[in-house]
């Protein structure tokens, strides 16, 4: 039992949806604690909430009902600027179409977070060189994300979505678009950056990406039907 | 300097009518005709009498009485004159002016007006004149198609400039319309690469833009002329108002419908066939974002 | 980063940006133009009655100035009275008049003014010198054409002409010492200037100590209405016409040209909103996946609109600044077709250039060009992220 305190919390979390005039719930009281260098793949057949839940922990939607607590702030209480401000600081996001902007580099695209957030150019452009570095991107920080292979992009997603440090990495689908090889490097790259210390939540089809996760939760028709931890916690290296 | 200031003046001529609102049923007393322009602003009606007098300042003057009530006709040189028109006998302008016998011009009545078919035996108003200026002595004969071109100076030089103010807002009118074709073809880029894809051929969308193109074009100048139409009623029924007269400002004919229609039509089939290309030669696979 | 975005964003499409700010350009080119027309007209008329100096025109009583043959006499002492008034500083009276000057096989006929050359309001002097003596004359070019007389010639001219039996009357001969630029006469048309007691001598008694206008200049601060109200009820024969009533009169006659300018300037501004409006729509609808995750990862909905009212601005700044140069280049041409305009002075221009004027309408394009971005960024940063995300996806 891990005796961190969580940097995620979630209490009988729900989100209804107005389908053709009728609500449906796509999470139905969902109960769920992450902890400090977890590394947690939510899986499950397609509608089943995966999403959804992502989105909520993500405070880019917001719960029907219930209290999410993210590094002890109550997400669902925040106001749009506030949330706003938590996305960019709080949480970074891996999309499955990896959503980099056309008309900025690599590196560009890892600035964009940070100069929102007002850091000094020298320093967001040494970060941004650091973390491309680290995605083994160093030498196509100048590309543009057409120059650059689906995996490749993936990795820029991955710097970008870290470049604030961000207490919580939530990834949608990381490996969906990418071959079989490319997945693979993927998954070693979330492997490294959890081993770094980085707490990780994804939802995933990829058994092999699951596989890889610390823990796997299941999920069926919006609420958590198994959780399982498959390797403990060791003690990080250090944090990116 | 007199030019300029005639130009935009209002003229009261060489004739002030003064106590105007003397009611005097004179017998014998000789006639004026006078704009009704003048009658409503000045309260004058038939049968009221007016004393004449060549200046303002002028201690006296001629009686008249006002035997008619004329409206100026739709002539385009009339238009910009606010001054008002009295007519007078011609011997009774003359006494109250001092000028004896004399005349400004004359006009002449030919046996063949202008456009009539020629007759072996009838003499038209151009050899009149010329035969005419020929022995001329102290005076020039004009035919009244001369007069009415030089009458119309104005009306010519405001023709020329709304010609130009046209050719800018076609020139708008077509780079507007080639940004929608374009932004229109943009919007569907994997839509056609879809299809480009399934066999459609290359002519088929050159031909369904440039359809698509003409037709928002045709539709959009039918639009126009409904729209012209309204504004040449509002433009002439203001204008008719402002300048009292029955000359009409603005006019929607056919031609003028069938050139803006057809130009319209124009620009819209070369906007489609232009943006048609931008989207031919871009690659299936591209169109559809791979 | 974000102004990057914005410009970036203006470079992925080139085709589509040069058109819109060619668009922009025209509408902002007929804005200005119309701006030109619409105080142009008025402030260029001013010019020629302000560059006289003088601000009142004094006529027979009824009449406008030269509108008719009408005169005043007494004129000495007409001239010697108004002169009295503690408000007026100077008098310059006119006389109108006809000159007749035989050439070899015509007889060329201009308007001939009788001025006083110490205090004349009529010419500026072009060429040669300016009247010295009684027998000196100045002329405007179009008369040195149609004489093809010469400066410092000395010729026979007459007040009167009888073309039927060919009779000259108040003939006398004159030096012509110099070309003037007249202020107010048309293009094409021949004018000469004597002195006025020249003038009144030659006309013989018709014309004997009288006047058609005298121009009246006031001193600074005085109220020039006023002046004339006390010189039209010091004598019952003229009437004051102060340089605003002129410009009253002016602006009734060319509110066809004012109307116009106010109809086309709305359509222009309405079209360049409209163009900016369009694109940035669509721009933004094409990117509205990219604008949620954007906002997805953090970045403000204030700094998204900002990113697309920047889009705008550039869009309608640089179609503003290529539309003052076109506008400028239009705004001549249409000054050409309507120096033609029939009775107008030759100098006298429709479209003038007002740096206050031509900023507010840049100024005025530029906002409409940003406040088109206004709505289309609101939208897309208002829409919920997730949906967006998703419905990308499965576009």
């Amino acid at each position: 039992m891990n005796m961190t305190p969580p940097v995620l919390s979630a209490r009988d979390l729900r989100r209804a949806y107005l389908v053709a005039g009728a609500p449906v719930e796509a999470v139905r009281g969902l109960t769920l604690d992450v902890h400090p260098g977890e590394w947690v793949a939510v899986v499950g057949p397609s509608g089943c909430g995966k999403s959804t839940l992502l989105n909520l922990l993500g405070a880019i939607d917001r719960p029907t009902s219930g209290q999410l607590l993210i590094r002890g702030r109550d997400v669902a209480a925040m106001d749009d600027k506030e949330a706003t401000r938590f996305r960019l600081t709080g949480i970074g996001f891996v999309f499955q179409r990896f959503y980099l902007m056309p008309t900025l580099s690599a590196a560009e695209n890892v600035e964009l977070p940070m100069a929102e957030a007002k850091m000094p150019r020298v320093e967001r452009e040494a970060r941004a060189k650091e973390l491309l570095t680290y995605v083994g991107l160093g030498a196509r920080t100048d590309h543009r994300p057409f120059q650059l292979s689906g995996g490749e992009q993936q990795r820029v997603a991955v710097a970008r979505a870290l470049a604030n440090r961000p207490a919580l990495l939530l990834a949608d689908e990381p490996t969906g678009e990418l071959d079989a090889r490319t997945g693979e490097e993927m998954i070693a790259l979330f492997d490294r950056l959890n081993r770094d210390g980085t707490t990780i939540v994804t939802v995933t089809h990829d058994e092999e990406l699951a596989q890889a996760a610390r823990r796997v939760i299941h999920m069926r028709d919006g609420v958590i039907v198994d959780d399982q931890v498959r390797r403990p916690l060791e003690s990080p290296t250090g944090a990116t | 300097m007199r030019t300029l200031l005639r130009w935009w003046c209002t003229l009261t001529g060489a004739v002030i009518l003064t106590a105007p609102v003397l009611r005097v049923q004179g017998q014998g007393m000789r006639t004026l005709a006078i704009d009704e322009r003048l009658a409503t602003a000045s309260g004058l009606s038939l049968g009221d009498s007016v004393r004449l007098a060549p200046m303002a300042s002028a201690p006296s003057g001629q009686w008249a009485r006002i035997g008619a009530i004329t409206r100026r006709s739709a002539d385009p040189s009339e238009i910009a004159r606010s001054e008002y028109r009295v007519r007078l006998h011609l011997d009774q302008l003359q006494s109250l002016t001092g000028v004896g016998d004399r005349i400004g011009r004359f006009a002449v009545r030919t046996q063949l007006s202008a456009g009539a078919s020629p007759d072996a035996t009838a003499v038209g108003p151009d050899s009149v004149s010329a035969a005419i200026n020929a022995m001329a002595f102290g005076f020039r004969a004009y035919p009244a198609a001369e007069v009415a071109i030089e009458t119309s100076a104005t009306f010519r030089v405001v023709n020329r400039f709304h010609r130009a103010i046209g050719i800018i807002t076609i020139v708008a009118s077509a780079i507007f319309l080639l940004c929608i074709t374009l932004l229109k073809v943009d919007e569907r880029r994997r839509e056609v690469g879809a299809l480009r894809l399934l066999g459609l051929s290359r002519a088929t969308v050159v031909r369904s833009v440039m359809l698509e193109a003409s037709l928002i074009a045709l539709l959009g100048s039918a639009l126009g002329a409904g729209f012209g139409a309204a504004a040449s009623a509002i433009v002439n029924w203001y204008y008719q108002g402002v300048y009292a007269t029955p000359l009409k400002f603005a006019l929607v004919t056919p031609e003028i419908v069938a050139i803006a229609v057809t130009l319209s039509l124009l620009l819209g089939i070369v906007s489609g066939y232009l943006a048609a290309q931008r989207l031919v030669r871009t690659a299936p696979l591209e169109l559809v974002g791979r | 980063m974000i102004t990057r975005l914005a410009l970036a964003s203006l470079t992925r499409r080139r085709g589509r940006t040069a058109l819109t700010i060619a668009g922009v350009a025209v509408a902002t080119a007929m804005l200005l133009d119309m701006v030109m027309l619409g105080s142009g007209m008025r402030e260029s008329f001013r010019g020629f009655i302000e560059q006289q100096g003088f601000q009142l025109r004094l006529t027979p009583r009824g009449t406008m100035p030269f509108d008719s043959e009408a005169t005043v006499g007494g004129a000495q002492a007409l001239v010697a009275r108004i002169a009295e008034d503690p408000d007026v500083v100077a008098v310059a009276p006119v006389l109108g008049a006809k000159l007749f000057t035989p050439r070899a096989d015509s007889v060329v006929p201009a308007f001939l003014l009788g001025i006083d050359p110490a205090v004349q309001g009529d010419y500026v002097l072009a060429e040669g010198r300016d009247i010295a003596a009684s027998d000196e004359m100045v002329v405007n070019g179009a008369w040195l054409a149609a004489t093809g007389v010469r400066l410092g010639d000395t010729i026979r001219v007459a007040s009167g002409y009888d073309a039927q039996l060919r009779r000259f009357s108040g003939e006398r001969s004159v030096r012509v010492v110099g070309r003037g630029r007249f202020l107010m006469l048309a293009g094409g048309e021949t004018v000469a200037a004597l002195p006025i007691a020249t003038v009144q001598g030659m006309g013989g008694e018709d014309l004997r100590d009288r006047l058609s206008v005298v121009l009246v200049a006031t001193r600074p601060g005085a109220e020039v209405e006023v002046v004339g109200r006390r010189i039209e009820a010091s004598d019952a024969r003229v009437s004051a016409l102060s340089t605003e009533a002129a410009l009253r009169f002016v602006d009734e006659r060319l509110s066809y040209f004012r109307q116009l300018a106010f109809i086309l300037a709305s359509v222009s501004l309405i079209t360049g909103f409209l163009l900016v409006t369009t694109l940035v729509t669509v721009s933004v609808n094409e990117r509205i996946g990219e604008i949620a995750v954007m906002r997805a990862i953090g970045v403000a909905r204030e700094r998204i609109v900002f990113q697309v009212m920047l889009e705008g601005l550039v869009l309608s700044g640089i179609g503003a600044v290529l539309g003052l140069g076109l506008g400028i280049v239009t705004a001549k041409w249409l000054n050409g077709i309507l120096s033609a305009f029939p009775g107008l002075p030759a100098a006298f221009d429709f479209f003038l250039f007002e740096p206050s004027a031509a900023v507010r309408s840049l100024g005025l394009i530029i906002l409409c060009g940003i406040g088109a971005g206004l709505w289309p960024a609101w939208r897309a940063t208002t829409l919920s992220i997730a949906q967006t995300l998703r419905e990308e996806a499965v576009a």
